[in-house]
């Protein structure tokens, strides 16, 4: 086994141990729709394991581990459906900052980061929801933020990584809550948890918070933004993973005609298809982990076929799982509904599979026959 | 001939001289055959292999193979896929080789592994029959022993090459009261035997590559039972392992593709945002087969061994590979029912025989709705 492997294994079993320990269904259902929507305890637990800092270099007080080892957490992490939102600060919005070029700030927040007493969002997405990280209407200009932010997620945070379009190119600035001129509204997601509708309003802002500018902002937030997208997969295939076995065991379980129903070959083959489609995320997602650790280039492109086959396999067996459960499958007191809500939301986030599908199709141009 | 030892070379450089070779000597005029091709085409390219030591690439060294390992031997068929080698009727050597080596006898090795190789000997492979199909433990053609010799009576079917073929190995049930994959033996026999007709079929590209093949009283050697009495059901099934990772290659896909987007541009179908939109998840499809395809290399490569789950490279494999047929057929448009290479601005495509060759991929070799049931049951453990 390699020292790669040796090391996502320890880091699964520690996720295992959480699960058993931390967090549970119940505890799930019970935040359901409630402010902020997660346990800011359980956040605590996170970041005593380490887990917030996993993508933060060590001299930020982090563990300054890569993709590979934030996909292993991930992808469990997810299988326990926690509302904690893990990718979207510890990836989505600790990266941005990092991949910026403000030393000063990035000392000053990413040791918080890490250690779990500073909770980031990116706020990158506007009205559209469209993915182009530079698509951008909201202005910065006079020292002040004028615009607003969509799918702010986490809504509730101790501050927001706003990118803007300045005179001088894009601009990504750290607005702290409170700060006047930013008010945030809520949206509620599919699966209880709920995200920010930010307005700015001359939202005051000093050199002192602007993470990054220009050409470094443009690409801090592609590559954030991309591995965020490449680790929404991660999750997806932790939640179908998860949907798929309670759907088989049920299928072993319930009876009708007198017999099993997984023992019908219509359902079988179904199952099977299921599992196919489990199987092919879980191999891109691994070949793209391959890939980029051997060369960082092509973020893009695999991110956009990672979350492309997560979203779709994610929704598929989320929605499959509810046909085979049957009229049980549609109540609340089912658990496998909580499974396809999840999926829902990690499928639309950061881009769905149709909207990955299409950036692939620009990316990688197709090769003729000679 | 070279005898070397290809499992301490670099993947790579492997992988470079088997294609170089490839370049050099395979003929032009035989690259990506539109069918099967019978042996009287590919029996000078087969003597180029026999003569180079190459002609049987999984065999060991001792009876005259390369020795490859499974890992190496994938680089192999990867490299012939690719460069569009045809298949010679290679059922002796890919199928029969390895299972004689498993099973049988050191004097059965001696009698039939080394004409097999030179190929002077021609096998073709006796399964299926009109009545064991998807059902192949419910065979009926049965051989009794009489003295030293079995007499076999029945049929078999879906033979391919058994037009040019100079043997046959045969599932035969020896023994009626038995369950039914406990009766049943292996056994090889010589074509010009008396008693055996060959009715070939034609397929629906119009070319007879398989067919049916009648014993009648057909009497064989008892020592040419391989293996023991009523094993041969296990045998059979003991070396389909392998068969299924090469089925699952990418490479015959890739291929397509790249015909494919000759098509798409020649026709002006990027201006069609639904079709491309189609055509785009085609592509992401055979991306992704490649990756799950890399998976399993890779197990070979470290020396695991393949669990049952393979299956679903087989299942994937096909059926992108049928879809992919089918978008030709649609991007082609009033040219998707023309026969033979059609003219395309950019290229010529023979659009109709890999439409036709993508049916029986998902039938043969077990169908794909048999795979998912093997799936079901050994793999997500699903009640029988």
């Amino acid at each position: 086994m390699s020292q790669q492997e040796d090391q996502n294994r320890m880091l699964r079993d520690a996720v295992t141990t959480f699960a058993a320990r931390d967090t549970s269904i119940a505890r799930v259902r019970e935040l359901r729709d409630s402010a902020p929507g997660f346990d800011k305890a359980v956040w605590k637990t996170i970041a005593e394991l380490g887990w917030t800092g996993i993508m933060i270099p060590e001299e930020y007080g982090g563990m300054g581990l890569g993709l590979s080892e934030m996909a292993a957490v991930l992808e469990e992490f997810a299988k326990t459906l926690s509302p904690e939102p893990l990718n979207p600060s510890a990836v989505l919005a600790a990266r941005a900052l990092l991949h910026g070029g403000n030393e000063a700030l990035k000392k000053k927040l990413l040791p918080g980061i890490a250690s779990g007493e500073i909770l980031p969002a990116l706020a990158w997405q506007e009205s559209e929801g469209g993915i182009d990280p530079l698509a951008l209407a909201t202005r910065a200009e006079g020292g002040g933020l004028n615009g607003g932010k969509r799918f702010v997620f986490p809504a509730d945070a101790d501050g927001y990584l706003v990118s803007a379009q300045s005179g001088n190119g894009p601009v990504l600035y750290w607005v702290e809550k409170g700060t006047a001129g930013l008010t945030v509204e809520y949206e509620s997601r599919a699966d209880g948890t709920r995200c920010g509708r930010i307005t700015l309003r001359n939202a005051k802002v000093s050199d002192s918070q602007l993470a990054a500018s220009g050409k470094t902002a443009g690409a801090a937030l592609q590559r954030a933004v991309d591995e965020a997208t490449l680790m929404a997969g991660a999750e997806l295939l932790g939640v179908m993973s998860r949907a798929l076995e309670i759907t088989l065991e049920y299928m072993r379980i319930r009876v009708q005609f007198g017999k099993p129903i997984g023992s019908f070959q219509a359902l079988q083959h179904r199952a099977v298809d299921l599992f196919i489609q489990k199987e092919l995320s879980f191999s891109v997602l691994r070949d793209a982990l391959l890939h980029l650790a051997a060369d960082p280039s092509g973020l893009s492109l695999w991110a956009s076929r990672v979350k492309y086959r997560c979203s779709e396999a994610g929704m598929r067996i989320g929605r499959e799982s509810i046909q085979i459960h049957g009229g049980i499958g549609f109540t609340d007191e089912c658990d496998i509904g909580l499974y396809m809500k999840r999926a829902m939301v990690l499928s639309a986030w950061l881009g769905n599979g149709a909207t990955h599908r299409h950036r692939y199709a620009a990316l990688a141009p197709a090769e003729a026959a000679a | 001939m070279q005898t070397r030892d290809w499992d301490k070379m670099a993947d790579e450089a492997f992988r470079l001289e088997v294609r170089g070779f490839f370049q050099k000597q395979y003929p032009e005029h035989l690259r990506f055959p539109a069918y099967h091709l019978r042996w009287a085409d590919t029996k000078d390219w087969y003597k180029k292999l026999v003569d180079k030591g190459w002609a049987a690439p999984g065999w060991p060294k001792e009876w005259g193979g390369m020795g490859l390992s499974p890992s190496k031997l994938l680089i192999f068929i990867e490299e012939q896929e690719r460069h569009g080698v045809a298949r010679t009727p290679d059922m002796g050597i890919i199928l029969l080789g390895p299972l004689l080596i498993k099973f049988a006898t050191e004097e059965q090795k001696k009698r039939f592994l080394p004409p097999t190789l030179r190929g002077e000997y021609i096998w073709c492979q006796g399964y299926s029959e009109p009545n064991a199909g998807s059902d192949l433990a419910n065979l009926k053609t049965e051989a009794v022993l009489d003295g030293d010799e079995y007499v076999i009576n029945g049929s078999k079917i879906w033979t391919s090459y058994a037009m040019d073929a100079t043997h046959m190995f045969i599932l035969v049930r020896t023994d009626k009261q038995a369950k039914k994959q406990e009766g049943i033996s292996f056994l090889l026999v010589d074509m010009k035997t008396p008693g055996i007709t060959i009715r070939p079929i034609r397929n629906l590209l119009g070319v007879e590559v398989f067919a049916q093949v009648f014993l009648d009283n057909v009497r064989t050697p008892a020592q040419w039972l391989v293996g023991k009495p009523n094993q041969g059901w296990t045998m059979a099934k003991a070396l389909l392992g392998f068969e299924r990772i090469s089925i699952g290659s990418p490479k015959l896909a890739q291929t397509g593709l790249k015909r494919l987007e000759a098509i798409v541009q020649s026709q002006g179908l990027t201006r069609d945002p639904a079709f491309m939109d189609r055509y785009t998840q085609l592509r992401l499809d055979v991306a992704d087969l490649a990756s799950a395809y890399g998976r399993f290399a890779d197990l070979l490569k470290r020396g695991e061994t393949l669990g049952p789950d393979v299956s679903i490279l087989k299942i994937v494999a096909t059926e992108t590979f049928q879809r992919l047929t089918e978008l030709t057929l649609e991007a082609a448009g009033d040219a998707g029912a023309l026969g033979g290479k059609v003219a395309f601005r950019k290229d010529s495509v023979d659009i109709l025989s890999p439409f036709y060759n993508a049916r029986p991929a998902t039938i043969y070799g077990g169908s794909n709705e048999i795979q998912r049931n093997i799936l079901a049951k050994n793999v997500l453990d699903l009640p029988g």
